[in-house]
């Protein structure tokens, strides 16, 4: 009968060790998981310093049709050909400089790329076209740049 | 013992858990997404759905430089509706800020138009509170040690509590209105205007001083007060006054509660700088405080007078009876100093008196001039005196002392101190005439002045007499004479130089100082202070058988010894006196040099 009622016992034993292991692996290994994926997320920061990508460049109306206002602080040349605006960066793709606006588009200072117009490559050594910014309208009636948002050449934000 | 395991392993999975929900779920990702729903719910067209759809949560920061330290605010990071007009009456955060024509907000086709762009101003330099936080208990300013909660919202009376209430209202926003709307009659900052008023009319600045507005100097300058407290000490200071510092003698002033509020508002106002200024701006607004005006036309000297006035030059220096009490007297300047000292000296003071402590005042070369030119006029000299006792406390005691041992009441700023006369090994072991040359040419270097302009010979002969018999006591000695050459028998070269500078790292730097300049460890406990020896002013007016003989024989009545005892010859004291020289070129003295 002692030996009987033993023999499940010790049964019961082992499957209860095992669970036991097997919950203590599932926490460790859990949260040796949660610390890698927290880890990673880390290595991004949220926010940094500087200027922030999205920003209020003024009302419609501060921008006749017809301008080319370059903005330096932000780096974008803000273009509005009639009720057409666009937002065109002013940073030169060959090696950052500051573009400035010539009579035929963009010329940049530091070594002779052309641009045109619209910021497509005419001459020097750029490799790439000036990019254009994603422009919206925001709630309170001003216009915003989103320089994280790239939009084709040629896209225009109809005001 | 596995339970145990699984136990503590699943209390690490739980922590794990709580510190990565912390970290990267947070509320104003909530609030943002909240925002976007319902803007969505509001938009007119499908353009502007698809652009709220395209955007997802982040920390919005606006970097705003124009006033003063950078605010970087995080504030629409929650408050995203901050300038959306079609949430202005939904609950905060997300609610729009209030358009107000009395902050200049102006209605233009229906359409509300900003005076103070949040692009431009952020949010923290009208509200207060910590632009950087993303928590309520930081962002607002709640936390105990930021010093600028959010003015009027958030309060931290966390001594008295009673306070609390007096202490909430838009109104302390004035104190942030008024960094650059400082007209004393703005319409827009009220309280502070009352404030001010009340400032004067209960006598604060009596006793309190406030940069442009008062000079009391009995309580606390206040005029950073804004910057050094939050509102509920200064309430707290002003109902009651013996609650911070008990031995306070401020009075307990009959205010009412509106009263307190406004000397509150405007205390918290005065931060000593304005957000509007830059600091070159607060350069420019310095120079023109302390700028003296010279009506055009006045002469030369006429001008030198008032600059010296305005340019408190008595706070140290004794002018007729105006008496700073740290410098040296001016009142016979003309007679002791010509043009070309006065104006390397006030270019830089070390120039002339390398040890001098006068600070180099960068007045525009015209004032100096001017300053200069008056100086120069003073070149009458004192009525003359009695007796050599009344001569010798008219012009000696500034310096040497009541006493004559040196100790005068400008002598503690004074580098080389001023003689002690009571020292007789001293005075006793020079020749007469030596004295009676440093009174007539002054001793170059320091601040001893060449008095033959001022006093007679035979003044000059009744000073010394009068210093040596009630100062000296002990009757003159007749001076042995030593065997010193006239002139430095060792050739000045290189080997000799060097040699000389090998004895002196090994013998004087004790004293003399690595650097010669005689401030060595052991100078701080000698009296007379041992010589800087790169006083040029004062080492090129030392012939080289006074130098062997100081060496050789020591200086009675100071700390040098006398170096032939310990071994030193004459050929080695040529050298040294060789090594003090090379130190002190006689050319292409250079105003910048420290000697």
């Amino acid at each position: 009968m002692a030996e009987a009622s033993k023999a499940p016992d010790k049964k019961e034993d082992v499957s209860r060790r095992r669970i036991f292991s097997w919950l203590a692996s599932v926490g460790l290994f859990g949260s040796a998981a949660l610390a890698a994926v927290s880890d990673w997320l880390f290595f991004k920061p949220q926010v940094t310093y500087g200027p922030s990508a999205r920003f209020a460049i003024g009302k419609p109306d501060e921008f006749p049709p017809g301008t080319r206002i370059s903005r330096d602080v932000e780096r974008v040349c803000i273009v509005r050909e009639g009720n057409r605006l666009a937002a065109i960066s002013t940073t030169c793709t060959h090696l950052g400089c500051i573009v400035g606006i010539s009579d035929t588009g963009f010329s940049c200072p530091c070594h002779g790329s052309r641009y045109d117009q619209d910021g497509t490559v005419t001459g020097g050594p750029a490799p790439k076209p000036l990019p254009w910014f994603k422009v919206t309208l925001a709630p309170n009636g001003e216009l915003e740049v989103d320089k994280n948002t790239q939009v084709n050449p040629g896209t225009y934000f109809t005001v | 013992m596995r339970l145990a395991l699984a136990i503590a392993s699943f209390v690490v999975l739980i922590v794990h858990g709580v510190v990565f929900y912390n970290q990267f779920f947070h509320r104003w990702e909530q609030h943002q997404t909240a925002y976007f729903e319902q803007a969505r719910s509001l938009s007119k067209n499908d353009a502007e759905r698809a652009e709220l759809e395209a955007r997802s949560p982040r920390v919005e920061q606006t970097i705003v430089t124009s006033f003063g330290d950078t605010h970087v605010d995080r504030c629409t990071t929650c408050h995203m509706a901050a300038d959306d007009p079609r949430f202005a009456g939904h609950a905060e955060p997300l609610k729009a800020h209030p358009y107000s024509a009395a902050m200049g907000d102006v209605q233009r086709n229906g359409r509300w138009e900003r005076r103070h762009k949040f692009s431009d101003f952020g949010c923290t330099v009208c509200h207060g509170g910590q632009g950087r936080g993303l928590e309520n208990v930081y962002s607002h300013g709640e936390d105990e040690f930021w010093p600028e909660p959010m003015l009027g919202y958030v309060t931290q009376a966390t001594w008295r509590k009673d306070f609390t209430p007096h202490l909430k209202g838009k109104e302390y926003m004035e104190a942030n209105c008024a960094q650059c709307h400082t007209a004393e009659d703005f319409a827009g900052t009220p309280h502070v205007n009352r404030g001010r008023k009340l400032f004067y009319a209960m006598n604060c600045y009596g006793c309190h001083k406030i940069d442009g507005m008062s000079e009391g100097t009995l309580g606390p300058d206040l005029t950073e007060v804004g910057h050094k407290f939050k509102i509920d000490y200064l309430w707290e200071s002003i109902v009651e006054p013996r609650a911070n510092l008990a031995t306070s003698f401020m009075p307990k002033f009959n205010l009412n509660d509106a009263d307190v509020e406004s000397l509150v508002i405007f205390l918290k106002s005065r931060r000593g700088v304005n957000f509007a200024e830059t600091t070159l701006d607060r350069y420019k607004a310095h120079i023109a405080n302390v700028a003296v005006v010279i009506p055009p036309g006045t002469a030369g000297e006429k001008a030198g007078e008032q600059l010296i006035a305005d340019r408190a030059c008595t706070a140290c220096h004794k002018l007729r009876d105006k008496d700073g009490g740290i410098a040296p007297d001016l009142s016979y300047e003309g007679l002791i100093r010509d043009n070309a000292w006065m104006m390397d000296h006030f270019k830089n003071p070390r120039s002339r008196v390398p040890d001098s402590i006068m600070p180099t005042f960068r007045f525009p070369e015209e004032d100096f001039t001017r300053i200069s030119s008056y100086l120069q006029t003073l070149k009458a000299p004192p009525p003359p005196a009695a007796t050599a006792a009344a001569a010798y406390k008219e012009l000696c005691e500034r310096c040497h002392g009541e006493k004559g041992d040196g100790n005068g009441k400008v002598a503690w700023y004074i580098d080389p101190s001023p003689r002690d006369f009571t020292k007789a090994g001293f005075m006793n072991s020079k020749p007469r005439d030596r004295f009676v040359a440093s009174i007539q040419n002054g001793v170059g270097g320091t601040s001893m002045p060449p008095w033959k302009n001022v006093l007679k010979d035979e003044q000059i002969n009744g000073v010394l007499t009068y210093v040596l018999t009630t100062f000296t006591k002990e009757p003159q000695r007749e001076v042995k004479p030593h065997k010193v050459p006239q002139q430095n028998p060792v050739a000045s070269n290189k080997e000799s130089i060097a040699r000389g500078e090998g004895i002196f790292l090994e013998r004087c730097t004790g004293c003399h100082g690595r650097k010669a300049d005689g401030k060595g460890p052991n100078s701080l406990d000698i009296l007379p202070h041992p010589r800087n020896l790169r006083n040029s002013w004062f080492v090129d007016t030392v012939p080289d058988n006074r130098l062997f003989d100081s060496i050789l024989y020591g200086v009675q009545g100071t700390a040098m010894p006398s170096w032939i005892d310990y071994g030193l010859t004459q050929e080695n004291v040529g050298d040294l006196v060789n090594f003090i020289r090379s130190i002190n070129p006689k050319t292409a003295r250079s105003q910048y040099a420290r000697n």
